[in-house]
Formats: structure tokens, sequence, C-alpha cells
């Protein structure tokens, strides 16, 4: 169906060109990537924007490369780019393994990773691997660019720290220089295409040290320090792991609604929970990151 | 066994090609010229209340909307076996969404644009959700006209009630039968709604032209059917049947939601007002989900009593159906099901009541399995629950109890040959009943699990088929039927019929899904009857063709007809091995005789089929007496469950069904429905459920959040076992089996998980939550 | 309105739309391409799959004005020189029921098998996931798919 009411179009060709445009708008524009979501968002009236800023021309924003220690992953690069992506499969593989259960194959190869976190849906796969690699999204205006960090982005349901008049250029990810490997567990009500009803995703480092985010359970996703702490101080024994499932109780706060209830996402985020992290530090042992 | 060349040969379908080419038009891809406007639908957003007044002065000032139609523009009741419904909704709304105007425009969102401002005002009335609360002492009537709506004469509504129907079966003496058992298992089973998901939308496009023509293209599993139906609601609009034409395109999956008449009538009605230009009507997603037939729900109270030795001594069901609004097609779902509750058990002592409930939720209506899948989920999970009570093996307990050829139904009518053993040794050896299955994973738990089916169509005692076959210059054949093929591969098989028997093969029969002006009536496609009744018609219609071919051949050439049979398209003799007359020298042109004159003409075939032993009357308060049902088909199926004990999540590593088709008339298409069912089955035991909250409004009319499984949702292994005990009346043997091979699923994997866990679970789905909070409720 | 330009199906086409139009309703409605269906249009069934820039895509949730100086392909394109390999397995063992999922289903596989001539038997569920189906089961599209892309 035709969305059932009238916006204006453009598609510019620069960065410059683009924050122009938007700058121009504000709040009344919406960037298009993948569109994936926006589309949907618009036919059911729930964005009803002026204009259409569709960002694909803009070719530096497909990119995804190592910069120094980080890897930058552009606004435009899409879920089923970051499947066939080798460097992702070799350094994130946590992402790699969550990009792999967002909606189908038609959708990845269209919905952006970026799009993904603008959109911040309490649902969205990308959040939680972003979260225990400390991701820093990166956005600009013409007042100029920002770094912040992933921790700092989500605000609430469908709502982030970006400006009226800022777009994000890529997310930069530091890649830790010492060994680790990374898990994630997504609820589903069955194999196929489905949105999280609870995630989590497990980091783990050298030196003992552990990463741990939930998504799906509270209308924002977060890293759990006092998870992490534990898990640090005490180890993983079988002790621990049962200490810091017990702990999930007073981290998330899960809602019953049509596709779950909260007390089996309770139940299925400590079981979650385990599994990623049993998962990662078996993947952490391998002499070499394992992908899915 | 007679060796047949195209009968049992899994033939290409006639249509295989338009759809792997993308060349299959479907009714929204019909194309109807700039003249065409669009409709669309204003509802109510109560679930009962009463309509005080509606106000469409400012939809009317909406550019380029040309009317708005109200319920006072169509104050006709209509519906297939009790007209209990209306177009538009007249002087209260019965369900959250329910029609009540529609805005006709030359756009749809201008169409839309005066939807939107349709201002109606309303009463709320108290709304009932529940079929248990709907006949409640006291409940708020929802239909106080019930007792003045006519109806087929087997159904008994109960005047100043909600009970719009009541089959009542009482066959022996159950409290006899009861005090005779050595063990009685009594409980309740529930299944909530559920959507049918065919991926194509309910589609509608009508016109009504200046000479007073009434044509309308309608995805639709019934178009004889609906013409009756448009013919009879819009007679006081001066409508008579022959100005009616419904044309059929291709159907985009049905299962039962495109049956009847629903949103079709929309078209027709509005088209009446805006004569002269085509008008569509369209449904979405949403609209599929709330605004056309749902599965009914049903609450069902089962009582069984058994000997030590497991044999049944007298089985009580007494099943409270939630069946909407309006229930002028769910009542005959309730009305099969009270007769055929008691399962494929010879059964002595049996009182079964279907009550057909009004509730104020969407109208439910027929749906693959027609009730049977509800009703055997309690039924099949009883007798595992009984055979464990007892120590006997669930299959034995089967054994000692399935009807068999001969034996009495509920009704008092005599059991049909059938393979129900047959069946059920074919099922137990594959899924190797036998052998104990175990885990090595301590998180992984392993059940099997196992079912019988059966069921009958449910049609009345005269639903017809008939066909028209022509031959062409070149002997190749139109053949003309009305039935639908809705993919199950109806067209093919009646293509094959008549390949067999005149010789000419299927690739040079053309057959189509039907124009009612140009092909011959049909009752509808649904109830699995399609195959056996329009097969019996083109069968005769073939027979018809070939006797007239056999009797110009014999009259010209001077051979006895007895002598004569048909190969490769040509007329042979048995008594004169060089004797071949190709029908392409003489099937329209004739014969010319040494005179120079020519006999014979163009040949063309006619066949009717209706079942005339089929009967309704007995006693309303036994159904002793009829024949209500012309046969049943049967089957068992088998699985092999995986139960992850953290998550509840289940895989089925491997399904084994086996069915009876009298014959199959073409094994792959009769694979394709096992398969196909198959699934259709598991997701409604594992995945599916229709919300609604406290409204009465659905909370999930989507795929996103009403799950039909995907392609990673599949069965390990599918194992489709064909059995083939004929139907004596049935064409070449065969009876259908389309919508038999999703009924035993839901028990079967019910009782694997109590077989692989120790819990049963008695309310549908059976989600993995359901599963998991189980296992965690146990540990406790 | 603004005029675009794109391939569809091979050939090079002109045409004025408005932001507002989905792909799939222009393709549909405006020129003439019945093959992507509606099943949803809220990019859950995947009936309306078409290929843009040899990718399948959900064209529901595109704007037609996206793909100006893109390529599309239905498929239509696919049958325009007789049935495919892919086509021809899916007609002889009678995979599809109603149909009506067949376009997208065909293409997706038809994107598989491109980029990935023997793909394993979940490889193939996975490319397949995002088209429903509610007939047929899968199992048969399945086991075509496997049969056709085996190695020798």
């Amino acid at each position: 169906m035709a969305i059932p009411y009238e916006f204006a179009y453009e598609r510019p060709e620069t960065a410059e060109q683009a924050i122009k445009l938007l700058g121009k708008y504000g709040k009344n524009a919406r960037i298009l990537a993948g569109g994936t979501d926006l589309a949907n968002q618009m036919k059911q009236g729930f964005r009803v924007p002026e204009i259409l800023i569709d960002i694909k021309n803009i070719k530096e924003w497909e990119v995804i490369k190592m910069v120094n220690n980080e890897l930058h992953i552009g606004s435009l690069v899409t879920f089923n780019d970051l499947r066939k992506s080798q460097l992702i499969r070799e350094k994130l593989n946590i992402l790699f393994e969550a990009a792999g259960l967002v909606a189908s194959t038609g959708v990845r190869n269209r919905a952006t990773m970026v799009g993904n976190i603008c959109s911040a849906v309490a649902c969205m796969d990308s959040a939680a691997p972003l979260l225990v690699h400390e991701a820093v999204i990166h956005t600009m205006s013409i007042d100029g660019e920002r770094a912040i960090p992933i921790q700092q982005w989500f605000i609430d349901n469908r709502k982030t720290a970006i400006q009226d008049n800022e777009l994000v250029t890529h997310v930069s990810i530091p890649i830790p220089e010492k060994k680790y490997a990374g898990a994630y567990q997504k609820m589903m009500r069955y194999s196929g295409e489905d949105l999280s009803q609870s995630n989590v995703g497990v980091l783990v480092l050298s030196d003992n040290k552990y990463h741990v985010a939930f998504g799906s359970v509270g209308p924002i996703p977060k890293r759990s320090l006092k998870i992490e702490n534990l898990l640090n101080t005490k180890g993983i024994s079988k002790e621990t792991i049962e200490e810091a499932k017990a702990m999930i109780e007073t981290v998330i706060a899960p809602i019953t609604d049509v596709r779950a209830t909260k007390e089996y996402r309770m139940h299925m985020t400590k079981v979650m929970f385990e599994r990623a992290l049993k998962s990662a530090v078996e993947r952490f042992k391998q002499p070499k990151l394992i992908t899915q | 066994m007679k060796a047949y060349k195209y009968i049992g040969q899994s033939v290409v379908k006639v249509d295989g090609k338009e759809k792997v080419s993308g060349a299959a038009l479907y009714t929204d891809d019909l194309e109807f010229g700039p003249d065409l406007l669009y409709a669309e639908v204003v509802e109510g957003p109560h679930a009962h209340a009463i309509i005080n007044s509606i106000d469409t002065s400012e939809a009317l000032k909406v550019p380029e909307v040309l009317a708005v139609v109200t319920g006072k523009d169509f104050p006709f009741n209509f519906g297939l076996y009790m007209k209990d419904r209306f177009i538009f909704a007249q002087d209260r709304v019965r369900f959250y969404g329910e029609q009540i105007a529609a805005v006709v425009a030359r756009t749809p969102q201008a169409a839309k644009k005066g939807a939107q401002l349709v201002k109606v005002n309303y009463t709320p009335l108290p709304k009932i959700l529940n079929p248990l609360d709907s006949i409640k002492e006291g409940a708020e009537l929802l239909h106080p006209e019930l007792k003045n709506y006519e109806h087929v004469p087997w159904f008994f509504p109960k005047a100043d009630t909600n009970i719009a129907h009541h089959r009542k079966i009482r066959k022996g003496d159950a409290d006899k039968g009861f005090e005779e058992a050595d063990y009685v298992l009594e409980d309740t089973y529930e299944v909530p709604r559920y959507s049918h998901c065919a991926i194509e939308f309910h589609a509608a496009v009508a016109k009504y032209d200046h000479s007073g023509r009434l044509t309308v293209w309608a995805s639709s599993q019934s178009p004889h059917t609906q013409r009756n139906l448009f013919a009879q609601a819009l007679a006081p609009l001066g409508i008579r049947h022959n100005d009616v034409r419904v044309i059929a395109p291709h159907v985009g999956g049905g299962f039962g939601s495109k049956a009847g008449v629903t949103m079709e009538i929309i078209a027709a009605a509005i088209a009446m007002k805006v004569q002269g230009h085509p008008v569509k009507v369209m449904w979405n997603r949403e609209r599929e989900f709330y605004n056309t037939y749902q599965r009914l729900g049903v609450v069902a109270k089962l009582k069984i009593g058994v000997k030590k030795d497991g044999k049944i001594t007298a089985l009580k069901h007494d099943l409270f159906w939630d069946a909407g609004a309006y229930v002028e097609y769910a009542a005959n779902v309730v009305n099969a099901v009270g007769l055929s509750a008691i399962g494929p058990y010879n059964v002595e002592n049996a009182s079964i009541d279907s009550y057909c409930i009004y509730t104020n939720l969407p109208p439910g209506g027929p749906y693959r399995g027609f009730g049977y899948s509800e009703f055997l989920f309690g039924l099949e999970s009883h007798m595992n629950r009984i055979a464990a009570h007892l120590g006997i093996d669930p299959i034995e307990i089967r054994r000692r109890n399935i009807i068999k050829e001969g034996d009495l139904t509920a009704y008092g009518a005599h059991m049909n040959p059938n393979g129900l053993l047959q069946a059920i040794d074919k099922v137990a050896e594959e899924i190797k009943w036998n052998e104990k299955l175990k885990s090595n994973d301590p998180d992984i738990a392993l059940g099997k699990g196992f079912s019988l089916f059966w069921k009958a169509p449910a049609m009345p005692p005269n639903a017809s088929s008939s066909c028209f076959l022509k031959f062409n210059e070149d002997a190749s054949i139109n053949l003309l039927v009305s039935g639908m093929d809705l993919g199950q591969g109806f067209l093919t098989v009646m293509a094959q019929i008549a390949a067999e028997i005149l010789s000419v093969p299927t690739s040079k029969i053309r057959t189509e899904n039907p124009d009612t002006d140009r092909n011959p009536y049909e009752w509808q496609t649904v109830a699995s009857h399609i195959t056996w009744g329009c097969g019996n018609a083109v069968r005769k219609a073939a027979i018809d063709a070939r006797d007239q071919i056999f009797s110009l051949v014999s009259r010209t050439k001077y051979l006895p007809v007895d002598t004569l049979y048909l190969e490769d398209e040509k007329v042979k003799c048995t008594t004169h091995p060089k004797f071949a007359l190709a029908l392409k020298d003489f099937i329209i042109n004739g014969i010319q005789m040494e005179d120079g004159t020519f006999k014979g003409g163009p040949v063309i075939g006619r066949g009717v089929f209706m079942p005339e032993y089929s009967s309704t009357n007995a006693n309303p308060e036994t159904s002793q007496g009829g024949h209500p049902n012309v046969h049943y088909t049967v089957g068992a199926a088998a699985a092999i469950l995986e139960i992850d004990i953290q998550t509840g999540k289940m895989k089925v590593q491997k399904v084994v069904e086996a069915v009876d088709a009298g014959k199959a008339l073409n094994p792959s298409l009769v694979k394709g429905q096992i398969v196909g069912g198959i699934l259709q089955g598991i997701s409604t035991v594992l995945y599916e459920e229709m919300k609604f909250d406290h409204r009465g409004k659905l909370l999930n009319p989507n795929f996103t959040d009403y799950k039909i499984p995907t392609a990673l949702d599949i069965p390990g292994e599918i194992v489709p076992i064909i059995v083939e005990v004929p139907q004596p009346d049935g064409p070449f043997g065969a009876r259908g089996v389309g919508e038999h091979t999703m009924i035993p699923i839901a028990p079967m994997i019910a009782n694997a998980i109590d077989d692989a866990l120790g819990v049963r679970i008695k309310t549908m789905p059976i989600t993995a939550e359901k599963v998991c909070l189980e296992i965690l409720k146990k540990g406790k | 309105m603004k005029k675009i330009s794109f391939k569809l199906n091979g050939e090079t086409r002109f045409l004025h739309v408005e932001p507002n139009e989905t792909l799939l309703d222009v393709l549909r409605d405006r020129m003439g391409v019945k093959s992507p269906k509606c099943g949803c249009d809220n990019g859950d069934c995947g009936a309306c799959t078409v290929m843009l820039d040899g990718k399948t895509v959900r064209s529901c949730l595109i704007f037609a004005i996206e793909v100006d100086g893109h390529e599309i392909s239905t498929l239509e394109n696919i049958s325009k020189n007789g049935l495919s390999p892919l086509q021809k397995a899916f007609l002889e063992k009678n995979v599809f029921q109603c149909g009506y999922c067949a376009p997208g289903m065909i293409l997706s596989a038809t994107e598989l098998i491109t980029n990935n001539p023997h793909p394993s038997e979940h490889e193939i569920k996975e490319a397949l996931a995002g088209n429903l189906c509610r007939c047929t089961g899968y199992t048969p599209v399945i086991e075509a798919i496997l049969e056709l892309t085996k190695k020798d």
C-alpha cells in the first residue's frame, strides 16, 4: 500500500549535502538507509516525516574496514554485508552470529546495522554485541562530529542520544589487543524469522574479564557491570554462574506481552546467559576465534 | 489389478507451468481499467454495541468519493446454513471490527480518507468473549431474533438462548456403559481460535452493469455457492440467479477461509449502488485475521469408561464451541463434530452434545479439518492417558477399539471399507514404535507420540457436482468443472480421470478454474469431497462421451459396441486388430458414409453426481436414523519429538503419517497434502494462537506475532504413507485426503510430550513457553 | 512527482513517481508486472520479493523512487527465455500448491544457488526462511533444490 500521506525525497551525493539537508529539516526529516523499519513505521502512521533523506549514494558509508585497532562499520552496511565480511567473521564473531538471526535474507539484504540501533526498538539484535564490545557511534551534523559511547546511546524505547540535525556515519569498535571471544543468544518463538523476546551477549576477554549485555528485557538494552564484577572477581564456576543467574533477576525488567510472559523471559534470559557464557568461554579456549 | 495409464501416476500439474513461471493470475492481478472504483470498509470498535446513528455526510464531501453505503441500504440477511448475517451491521455490532459501512471512491486513498470521516454513534452493550459465559443463566442475548432465522432442517437453535445449534447423539446407554467400566477418565480440553493464513488476501471485484448483469471476480472456494448466496441476498433488489456471474481466478490458498461467503458479498452489494463501475474490495493482512472466518475455539469435556482390557464401554463428549458473532457456516462445524466425536472407534454406548454458541468474537467458520482437529486433540490425548493407567500400549488400546467396516457409527450407520488397521501397522513399523528412545544429552528429552484420525465430508445430503466435457477438432479436450484448484491439484486429477477413460493425454486436456456462466454446477470445494464428488461427475461425463463415440463408430463402421475400446486417442476393436480410427478424424466433424453424408457431430460429454443415499432425517434427540455422512477417510500418525528441558523448545525429529486415500489418483499430490498438512498441524499445536484482549480486539493480526512456520521450522524427516482400500463409490476407488492430514498432529505432539516428560498438556497451543513452565512447575 | 529511470527485467523504463509509492505497488499497478504479490505488506511474508541489483529484497518496504538508476528483476525476467532448471525442477516435482508464494520463493532460491551452487540443506532453509508458504510444508521445495544442486 502507498504511504497515506505525501512527503519529499532527496538523495544527496555527499555527506556534506546530507547534513545540510538534515540541518534544514531537523526533526521533520528521516534518514533513509535500508528503510525496512522506517517504511513500516510510515505505513502505520507512527512516523510522518516531511522529507526522507536517502543516504544510499554516499559510498564511503558502505564500508567495513580496520582503522588502526578499530573496526569501522559504515551506516549503509547491511546485515548481510556483515554476514559476508571476512573481517566481521574474524574479529567480531558475536556480531556475525547476531546478524544471522536478524529477520530473513531478503530483509538482511536491505536492513542496516546502524538503522537497527537508530530505530532502537527494544527487540533489536545489534545492541548486545555492540555493548559488550564497547562500540562508539559517530555522528555528523552541520555543527560538527560527535563520538557517543554505546552505553550512552540508548535513552528509551525508540529513543537515542542522537540530535535532530545529526546522522550516524559509522560505528567504531575497538578490537581488544589480546585474545577474546563472544557469543550471542536470542530468545525466539521458533527457529524462523522472529523478533527477539530477550537476548544476551557475552564477551570473554583475556585476564578473566567478562562483558555481559542484555536486550529486549527492558526499555533499553544494557550491560550489567554488577554481573561482570561478579564474574571478574570470582571467575567462572558452577557457583558463580548460579549466583550470576540469580542476580539477573535484579538486573533486567522483562514484561508480559503478546510474545511471551515475563516469567518465561526471565527464565530464558538466565538459561541463555549461561549458554552464552559457556559458549564464549569454549570459543575463547580455541586457537582461533570461532564463528557460526 | 487393472493397469492404468494416467490414474495412479504422478502426472505434472496442469497449472504447474503457470505457477512456476509467474504467469498465474490471482484476483488482485486482474486489470479492470481506469473506471475501477475502490471501497474501504468502516469497522466498529466495539465487540458488542447498539448503533444509534451513522453520519456519512463528511465522508461524502471528500473529493473522488462516489458513494457511502451502510446497513440501511441492504437490510437483507443471508447465510449458508442459517441466515443470521447481514452484509453490513444493522442495529448493532457483534464483534470488534465488524463492517458497518463502505466508502466507494476513485482511489484507495480517497476511500480510506472517507472511511475515517464516517461518524458512528454507539451504545456499548455487555460483551461475551467466552462460550461458557454465553450459556450462563441470564447472559446477554446476542441474537434475540434467533428463533426467526431461516436455517437448514438439521439445525436445532434454542430460542431465547445463545445456543444456535445443538447436535445431540444418544447411542446405546451411556450411563450403563459407565457403570460397567473398570476405569473412567474424565477431563476437559481446550482449543483456542486459529486463523487460516492463506498467503493471498481475500479479494473481490464486482460490476453491476447497465443491463442488470452482476459479475463478481473473487478469490473463492465456492463460486456457485457464492452465486447462490449473492442472488438470494440481493433478490430484493431484483437480482435473479442467472443475472449473477462469478468468475474465479487462481486462489492463493483457502483452507476453508474462502468457502461460503464472507467479504465477497460486500463487493457484490456495493456494485449495485455504483451501477456501471467495477468496484474492488481488498482485504489486508489484519482483516484476514479478524474479519474472515476463524477456526472455532472449543472447551471439550470428555469422559470415557473402559474395561481392564482397554475396551471402551461408554463415551460422553460435551463440546462447547465458541462459534462467534454469526454462525451461518460455523454451526455446521459443530454439527459435523457432534456426529463424529466418538472418533474412529467402535463405541456401543455414546452420548455427545455439541453446542454452537454465540460469542462477541469474529464469526467462526470452516477451517481445514472442520472441527475434527479440535475434538481429536482431547480424544486422542485421553486414549493415551487411559492406556497409561491400564498399563496397555497406546497403539494396542486403539487396535482393540477401532471401528471396522460394517460397525455402527455414532448415528447408527455402517462404517465404510477402510484401511485403518493397515495405517496403524505401517506407521508403527516406520516409527519403530517398540523401540524405546534414549537421550544421550541430559538436557534433551525424547518422546514418541501417536494418534489416529478420521473425518467425513460435512455437506448437505444433496451436494452435487457436474461436468461438461467438450472435444475439439484435434481431439484435445476442454473439461469444464466448477471445483476450485486451491493448490491441492484438483484440476490435474480431473484431467487424469478423463484421460484414463478417453485415452487422451492430460497434456491435451485443458481444465481451468470456473466461471459460473461457462462451467456447470458444483456445490463447493470444501469437505475434502471434491476428488470424490466431482471426480465421479467427470468419470460419468467421460463415459458419456465414450458411449457417444462407440455408438457412432458402431453404427457407421458396423462394429458391435462391446468390441470397441479407446487407446492412444484412437477407437480400436477387439475383434479387428487392424481397425484404428483416430478421434481427431471424427470427433467434431463426424464420420462420412459411402453416400457422402456425415453422421455424428461434436462430442460433448455430460456428467452429474449427487450421493442419493445421504440423508439428514434423524431423530434430533438421538441422531439415530439418518445417513448424514457419505463415508470416512481414516489414518494414523506418529512422531519423534525432541525437547530442550531448559527452554521447552521442541523439535520434531520425524513424522510418519499414513492416510487411506482409497486410491491415490496422483501420488505426488496426495503426498503434497500429507506433508503440507503435517506442517499446518504442527504449527497449530506449537506456535499459533489468536490472542484477544478484554475488549475482544485481536492483539496479533499479523505474521510478526501470529507465527506460522518457516522453512527453518520443519520436521527433520517426514514419511508420507498411502494406504489404498478402495471406496466403493469413489472414482477409481478414491476418497478425499486434503483436510485429514493435519488433524492427528496436535494430539500426536501432546502424546509425545507426555512420553518425553511425563507432562500432560490439555490446552492448545503447546508452545515452548508452556512446556517450559510446566517443567519448572514439575521440578518444584 | 519525480521522473525516474531504472532497468526493469532488462529494459530501461522511465516513470514519474511520487515519493510515497512503494515499489510493489508501482510494479503491479503501474507497470503491469504481477508476479510480485502482496501477502502482508510489512516484510514478513516474502511474497513481494524482487531482485534489486541482483539481491532479493522486499518490494513492499522499498519506495519506488529509491530504485532510480538501479536494476529490478522479477520472476517474469527469469521466465522469459523458457523455464530455468530450478523452475523445471519445481514443475516436474509438483512442488507448489496454490502458487502464491512461488515467485518470491523462486527468486530467493535463485539468489541462493547463484551465490552458492551446492548449498547444504540448512543453507537452503536459511535462504527460504523469509518466504512464508502455508501449503507445501516447504519440504518438497527444499528437496527439489537439494536434488538439483547436489554435486555429481
